[in-house]
């Protein structure tokens, strides 16, 4: 499998990946990553019709906790530390226009 | 007595003998630092006045004849993508420059129980995302044994503390090598535990499912005493395992060395292996054998598919671990618009940028199957080579990485070449399996080459022992 990726690809990319990306900088990714997916496509020689993905890192299944009481999380402080803030409330940019 | 030379053991001895002072040890720390760290590059932050204040308190606590622990009054550098309550964690990124913890990670709760002084935070590829600390947004940390080289990465603010002596241990992470091609590169030992050994609370995410903090230190006595102390399974995280550390892991039997199988695996003696290291291995290997250790050769013949199966899976885990960094939440940069694409457009490094954009398309629609759900296929087929060697050995021997330390510079334009060094280490995190880097020896140029041991899941015992037998057949 041969893919390309262009310009129209990247921009794309950025977009989903909520990135603005400087012009320059645009060039050199796309070409970047252009090498790296033709360096991944060896995996495609495999033959992997009867492997089950390996989806973590551990064998663990359904990995819950106890629902007990428990120290609590330090919401205040997340607060105090978050960029802007108003009257207790946290402040965001505006959503719409 | 150097005291910025001692290992945990012997400064954890000298303070209750009274040789010195757990003030007088930090203090010789932060005077290093002071007077050398300005050619290496190895701390973002110092934590000068609170790491003297802990270690008068654990002076105090011993004319008190307190019981403590080993590790109480140990100067102890933290990577900077490790949380420490009220001191900024920038994780190498200029998107989290303002950003202050709000909490401290599993391990640093542990640690601060054990009366640990934290001396600073040290450098790293953006968002441990490297392999020679030069994607950090701050600085670039230099190797100790030669500033024109890296000091390896992506812990390499860590190493270089540790090999320079200014911290007398200190934490990593590592997701494909990166503490233990740090700790070869520099001459120190490292340790990647098990999947699920040490908790990752508090540790900032970039591959979550191969992801591990493990120690950097200058002996493997030291590495496991530090093992056992941050250890064990944690509620905050859900991929922590419950597993009985016995006591065997906090001090490794090194006369077991003699019960245990060791595996070569020939793809690790490939092309492209540095011939210096090569031979540094060899003899490495033929001390084992000449003690009557039983070494055989063995394959682990899915090893070529490992490092373009990482850039597969791993982008796509950076992708989601990243998107909450958005200029909004933790912090924000003045000089960009407060819009969260200006934010990460800023923000973030040009390797963040590669992977999370890389990890967007091989999550989406169409390449989904094809990328992602293959490269989890072949993740198996590379898990199950462990599993098959490990019927018949107990433990494998390899070298760490490919070459010495290479230049500052060399590899920084070309992000494949730069992946490559990770070809030994990364094997054993898509398996989640632990494994040490213990330096062997140096190369003609005098740069330090660690060999690797793995062990089966969970048997950290095994490969610190061996690691302790050799350190004791070498320092006789």
């Amino acid at each position: 499998m041969s893919l390309e990726i262009n310009k129209k690809t990247l921009e794309h990319l950025a977009k989903l990946s909520k990135i603005d990306l400087d012009p320059q900088e645009e060039e050199h990714l796309a070409q970047d990553m252009q090498s790296i997916v033709d360096y991944v496509k060896v995996l495609q020689s495999l033959d992997t019709s009867s492997v089950s993905p390996m989806n973590g890192g551990g064998e663990l299944e359904n990995s819950f906790r106890q629902d007990s009481e428990r120290e609590n999380t330090n919401q205040g402080n997340g607060r105090e530390l978050f960029p802007h803030t108003h009257e207790g409330l946290l402040a965001v940019p505006p959503v719409f226009k | 007595m150097d005291l910025n030379e001692l290992t945990i053991s012997e400064f954890s001895r000298g303070i209750r003998k009274k040789l010195f002072s757990a003030e007088e040890v930090v203090s010789a720390y932060l005077a290093e630092i002071h007077s050398h760290d300005k050619n290496i590059g190895a701390f973002l932050e110092v934590f000068e006045s609170q790491a003297r204040k802990t270690a008068q308190e654990v002076d105090l606590a011993l004319e008190r004849g307190e019981e403590l622990s080993p590790l109480a009054g140990v100067p102890l550098g933290v990577k900077d993508n490790i949380l420490i309550e009220g001191t900024r964690t920038t994780a190498g990124s200029k998107i989290l420059e303002s950003y202050v913890a709000s909490y401290d990670a599993s391990v640093i709760k542990k640690l601060k129980e054990k009366r640990v002084v934290f001396i600073g935070k040290t450098n790293l590829d953006e968002f441990a995302m490297g392999s020679s600390t030069e994607n950090s947004a701050y600085q670039v940390t230099k190797n100790p044994h030669d500033k024109t080289r890296v000091p390896g990465g992506s812990s390499g603010g860590s190493a270089a503390a540790v090999a320079s002596g200014m911290a007398l241990a200190a934490l990593g992470s590592d997701t494909f090598g990166s503490i233990r091609q740090p700790a070869s590169f520099c001459g120190i030992v490292g340790l990647k535990p098990t999947y699920g050994a040490v908790s990752r609370s508090g540790l900032i995410a970039m591959t979550s499912s191969m992801d591990q903090i493990g120690p950097m230190t200058k002996t493997v006595e030291d590495a496991a005493l530090l093992f056992s102390a941050i250890a064990g399974k944690d509620t905050l995280d859900a991929t922590s395992v419950s597993h009985e550390w016995e006591g065997e892991v906090a001090r490794p039997d090194p006369s077991r060395a003699r019960l245990l199988r060791i595996g070569i695996p020939r793809e690790y003696f490939i092309e492209g292996l540095d011939n210096d290291v090569r031979i540094v291995i060899e003899d490495v290997i033929s001390l084992f054998k000449s003690s009557g250790i039983a070494v055989t050769d063995v394959s682990l013949p899915h090893t070529a598919y490992a490092v373009p199966c990482y850039y597969t899976m791993m982008p796509g885990e950076v992708s989601a671990n990243l998107a909450r960094f958005d200029g909004v939440r933790y912090a924000e940069n003045k000089e960009a618009s407060r819009s969260p694409l200006a934010q990460r457009g800023k923000g973030f490094g040009t390797e963040a940028k590669r992977r999370i954009i890389l990890g967007t398309f091989v999550l989406s629609s169409g390449h989904h199957d094809a990328y992602y759900k293959k490269a989890q296929a072949v993740r198996r087929l590379i898990s199950d080579d462990f599993r098959h060697v490990f019927q018949n050995v107990d433990v494998l021997l390899s070298p760490t990485a490919p070459t010495p330390a290479f230049k500052i510079g060399e590899k920084v334009d070309n992000p494949v070449q730069m992946y490559l060094s990770d070809v030994f280490t990364g094997p054993t995190n898509l398996a989640g399996l632990p494994a040490i880097s213990i330096p062997g020896g140096k190369t003609s140029e005098n740069l330090p080459v660690g060999f690797q041991l793995i062990g089966k899941h969970f048997c950290e015992k095994d490969i610190l022992a061996l690691g302790r037998w050799y350190e004791n057949e070498t320092s006789a």
